[in-house]
């Protein structure tokens, strides 16, 4: 509950400034945030104030391909130029879709191509309702996940697709974004890491995502996360 | 060089969508944006996530950035913080808290000296210096690492409802102090 009184307001957003408020009530004051200048101006003035600390925290440099994920992950981003690693592995699948049926065989076949032992890697394959093979996705070693549609089509006007992610043993999935129309995209999944056996969903939404944090529309595409490159 | 524009001025032409600015302003800012993040997750591919979203975020709220509301640094520095923080939330705060070592520096008493680079900064640090030392000690590390009231608790050797009250008053008497 976000307090009524003015002091204790202040307080509290200096508390959401200093990051000691749980997640729930962080979700309360960014909810309340575009319908309360008060609450916005007691925010940006405590950040003000503390922004001088800061300077306590040591810079480093972050990895140096940072920049390209974070252009790949803009809304609208131009494809990226695959490295030719990534151009080995996916050019199998693509062929492999046309006249798929077998999942599995699939994924043998992506690893008698891979030229050189890796880390695991994980992947899926996410299929249609009929089991036909529609989009690869991929878990990088940064955690992100990278999708490419295998026959990209049109989606009907005014509805978006969402991908979710559901970890095995969690009751709800968690959106993990809205699909872009080019049909390939790097999400970053945020708090939830990928791990083997994780599904990975599609859903059909309203335009900007379901309202309701959860998948609202027919799920079109489904997969479970697997591990590609253990030996 | 773009990289040696304002980052106010990159700000305003990332908010009318110019993705070149928004560059200029990772090469200008991700070193200390990144320490930030690093600072409270202690995790390199987590910090790089976070930096990432701050980045993002930075492309879609660029236009709220108000210049005549404090620096642009400031404001960066708020969205790096705001996206490191909520995946620590995220992640349980799972976070090694047990390094004997963290949080040393950030209430080291010459660390305070390191605030003290612009005139805002030598008020704040005074003002902080005139707090008890465990009210100072909890706001930096709140601040600095990112730990939760129980953290603080743990780190501070003291009760929970202790760290929550002694925080507040602190707060209350640093914005007395800095009117």
């Amino acid at each position: 509950m976000i307090p009524t009184d003015p002091q204790d307001r202040d307080i509290f957003a200096a508390e959401y400034v200093l990051g000691t408020l749980d997640a729930r009530a962080v979700a309360e004051v960014e909810a309340a945030l575009p319908g309360d200048a008060g609450l916005r101006a007691a925010i940006r003035e405590w950040e003000v104030r503390l922004a001088p600390l800061l300077a306590l925290a040591a810079p480093e440099s972050p990895p140096p391909d940072l920049w390209d994920r974070i252009e790949a992950a803009l809304p609208g981003a131009p494809r990226l130029a695959p490295v030719p690693r990534r151009r080995r592995w996916l050019d199998p699948w693509r062929g492999w879709a046309i006249g798929a049926s077998a999942v599995a065989a699939g994924l043998a076949a992506l690893l008698v191509t891979r030229p050189v032992p890796e880390p695991p890697r994980l992947m899926t394959v996410l299929l249609t309702q009929r089991d036909q093979p529609a989009w690869v996705v991929e878990a990088n070693a940064a955690g992100q996940l990278r999708l490419a549609s295998l026959n990209p089509r049109r989606l009907e006007e005014g509805r978006a697709m969402q991908l979710w992610g559901l970890p095995p043993g969690a009751t709800a999935p968690t959106s993990l974004g809205l699909i872009p129309p080019e049909g390939q995209l790097t999400v970053s999944t945020g708090g939830l890491r990928p791990e083997p056996g994780m599904l990975i969903e599609i859903s059909l939404e309203p335009p900007g995502g379901s309202p309701t944090g959860r998948p609202t529309g027919p799920i079109l595409f489904i997969g479970r996360l697997t591990e590609a490159g253990a030996s | 060089m773009r990289a040696e524009s304002p980052a106010a001025a990159l700000l305003v032409e990332v908010a009318r969508g110019d993705r070149g600015a928004l560059r200029a302003l990772y090469q200008q800012q991700a070193t200390r944006l990144f320490g930030i993040a690093q600072s409270i997750l202690r995790d390199r591919e987590a910090a790089a996530d976070a930096v990432q979203d701050a980045f993002l975020r930075i492309s879609q709220r660029a236009a709220q950035f108000d210049p005549a509301r404090g620096e642009a640094g400031a404001w960066l520095g708020a969205v790096a913080r705001h996206a490191a923080l909520d995946l620590a939330r995220k992640r349980g705060r799972e976070l090694p808290t047990d390094d004997p070592a963290l949080g040393d520096i950030a209430v080291a008493p010459e660390a305070l000296e390191h605030v003290a680079a612009s005139a805002e900064g030598r008020r704040l640090r005074d003002c902080l210096s005139a707090l008890d030392e465990k009210n100072r000690k909890g706001i930096l590390l709140a601040f600095v690492h990112g730990l939760s009231h129980a953290q603080v608790a743990a780190r501070l050797d003291l009760p929970l409802g202790t760290v929550k009250a002694w925080i507040r008053r602190g707060l209350l008497q640093l914005r007395e102090c800095l009117t």
